[in-house]
């Protein structure tokens, strides 16, 4: 059991395509054959079985084409019925396969050309390539593209599809055609009635047929039942006296009035259907309304006194109305309950918007509230910051006068000392030159008060 | 050009002998990769009386990659995209799921037996599927109103 790679089988398959004259794939198939010879890929008998290594069988055509359109490289190709990767591919395939395969009954595929034989398809090769006269071939003469039967090929090499004129019936017939067309097909050819046996012209049959007092035809009530069939010239006799075309009026008639009447009762279902979903939903309301009412014990007392706008209350009232006409006895009761039960319904609808606009209110108060806090205590900061500013330049104004009040303290003692001229005139520019100095620089008021003070 | 003649034939073979409640057309005659599918609601599931038209559309690659199946009838259904394009999931049409040994046949009746029996733990509207498990006969309701709504003409 030798196998082959993907490689070789590839290359094989073009090899093998090149000499097939009659496709396989395409004949029809007389005989029955089984299922299991079939490739799972085209469908059709094996042609050129190949086996692969999990032992399913296919085409070799068609596991070429499943190579070139499944494998993305080479190397991962897998069985396409059970996905095994598979790398070996073996020809040799049971003998009984092929021989089954081969003795499938096959039309001649030139049957059209009207070749009736019915062969093996084992043989259907060798029939078309040698047997067959049916088969078309190329004209002889070059110049012409058309094809001819191999049967009608002339023995000298002519070209058989010139056109000729029927003498009979004006019609231009190819030479190849021709015999044919003038024993069978030309219609001025006269052929016998099938019915009446007289002979007419081929191309008149037809309109004879139609017209022949021979043919059997069927009475024209027969869709009533008539089961009569009778010649076309005893027909109008039958038809006298036949009771089912005296009631064919009547019969039509009750047909359009069925028609009719179907078609109504279907848009009544339609009708019906949409009604019965429109009471469905009012009872769900009603059931869902009755619960709420039952959960809620609001103050009816009101109620009354009340203005209502709800758009609910006349389609409630539609609603009671409906449940009304089911239940006439509790039709009092029932549209004062619903009237409540609106009423009801469109206060707490009030009061729960009330609330909910008063919950806005809040909300937009205290944020207004906020904001303000925000900018007051920022104002105050700044204020803090002007106030913390000025009491810095008091304080640092009121230095120098502090200064000058305890230098003037510290004068008197001086000249108690003593020689209080000399201070005092060396003192003076000094007091003099003191604040015009003491405004930039305190510290040196203090310095040059002591050195005042030294001398 | 391979994937042409096992279309044809498919569709021969769906046309002569159709599943139960299923009919199928081309779209267009002069394009075989995409088809209608003219569906029936199964009779024991809220989409009983309901003609549903689902768009096939097979790739050029066909059998070697799966065709899509889209609603084009607005439907019901957590397996279904509750969009205009609706899209289903299906197990076997995804691309890894795939075989080329799949046959249409089989995914056609696959998808009939997904609207009898819709798969809650697959599901692509969670929604639904959600509803579907938990409270079954709210789902029923709206699917059978969807399926009164578009899929029976009147």
């Amino acid at each position: 059991m030798a196998s082959i790679t993907l490689e070789e089988l590839l290359a094989m398959e073009t090899a093998c395509d090149r000499d097939e004259i009659v496709d396989l794939r395409s004949l029809e198939t007389v005989s029955n054959y089984d299922d299991h010879l079939m490739c799972p890929i085209c469908r059709c008998p094996f042609v050129r079985p190949v086996r692969l290594q999990c032992d399913h069988v296919f085409c070799q055509k068609c596991l070429n084409s499943a190579i070139t359109a499944l494998a993305a490289s080479r190397d991962d190709f897998t069985c396409p019925t059970c996905r095994t990767p598979t790398r070996g591919f073996y020809l040799n395939v049971p003998r009984l396969l092929v021989n089954m395969c081969d003795d499938i009954r096959v039309r001649c595929p030139f049957r059209d050309e009207g070749c009736s034989e019915i062969v093996p398809r084992g043989h259907v090769q060798s029939h078309v390539d040698k047997y067959c006269g049916y088969r078309l071939v190329d004209c002889p003469d070059n110049s012409c593209s058309k094809k001819t039967r191999k049967k009608d090929l002339s023995p000298e090499g002519r070209c058989l599809h010139e056109l000729h004129r029927c003498l009979r019936c004006d019609d231009y017939i190819m030479e190849q055609d021709y015999e044919e067309h003038v024993k069978e097909l030309c219609p001025s050819l006269k052929t016998n009635c099938p019915d009446c046996q007289t002979s007419v012209f081929r191309k008149a049959l037809r309109e004879h047929i139609d017209t022949c007092p021979e043919v059997i035809h069927p009475c024209a009530a027969s869709k009533y039942g008539c089961p009569v069939k009778v010649k076309r010239a005893e027909l109008m006799t039958h038809e006298k006296i036949c009771p089912l075309i005296a009631m064919g009026p009547y019969f039509e008639a009750q047909n359009a009035r069925l028609d009719s009447l179907e078609l109504t009762i279907r848009h009544l279902q339609q009708r019906n259907e949409i009604f019965e979903d429109g009471i469905a939903n009012i009872r769900s309301t009603l059931v869902q309304s009755s619960r709420a009412l039952t959960e809620d014990d609001g103050p009816p007392s009101d109620v009354h006194t009340l203005p209502t706008s709800n758009p609910d209350i006349p389609r409630r009232r539609d609603s009671s109305n409906n449940q009304s006409q089911i239940d006439s006895s509790n039709l009092y009761t029932a549209t004062t309950t619903n009237y409540l039960l609106s009423l009801h319904e469109s206060l707490r609808e009030e009061v729960g918007q009330l609330s909910h606009a008063i919950t806005d209110l809040d909300a937009r108060a205290s944020m207004a509230i906020m904001n303000e806090c925000l900018r007051l205590k920022e104002d105050m900061a700044h204020t803090n910051a002007a106030v913390g500013s000025m009491r810095m330049q008091v304080q640092w104004l009121m230095n120098p006068r502090l200064h000058q009040g305890q230098r003037t303290g510290a004068r008197p003692n001086n000249a108690a000392g003593g020689n209080g001229t000399p201070a005092a005139s060396a003192s003076g520019p000094s007091t003099a030159a003191g604040p015009s100095t003491a405004f930039l620089r305190p510290r040196r008021l203090s310095d040059s008060g002591r050195e005042g003070t030294k001398l | 050009m391979g994937s042409q003649k096992r279309i044809a034939k498919e569709l021969a073979e769906l046309v002569e002998s159709p599943p139960q409640g299923i009919v199928v057309r081309l779209a267009d005659e002069s394009n075989l990769y995409a088809w209608n599918v003219y569906m029936d609601g199964p009779a024991d599931s809220p989409y009983y009386q309901g003609k549903f038209l689902l768009n096939l559309s097979l790739p050029i690659e066909y059998p070697f990659k799966p065709p899509t199946v889209n609603f084009k009838t607005k439907i019901y259904h957590p397996n279904v995209t509750n969009d205009d394009k609706g899209s289903m999931c299906l197990g076997m049409l995804r691309a890894d799921e795939w075989k080329p040994s799949s046959r249409i046949h089989a995914v056609l009746e696959f998808a009939r037996q997904l609207l009898a029996e819709p798969m809650p733990d697959d599901a692509i509207e969670g929604r639904i599927a959600e509803q579907y498990k938990n409270d079954r006969k709210r789902y029923d309701e709206v699917a059978k109103e969807w399926t009164r709504k578009y899929a029976i003409e009147s």
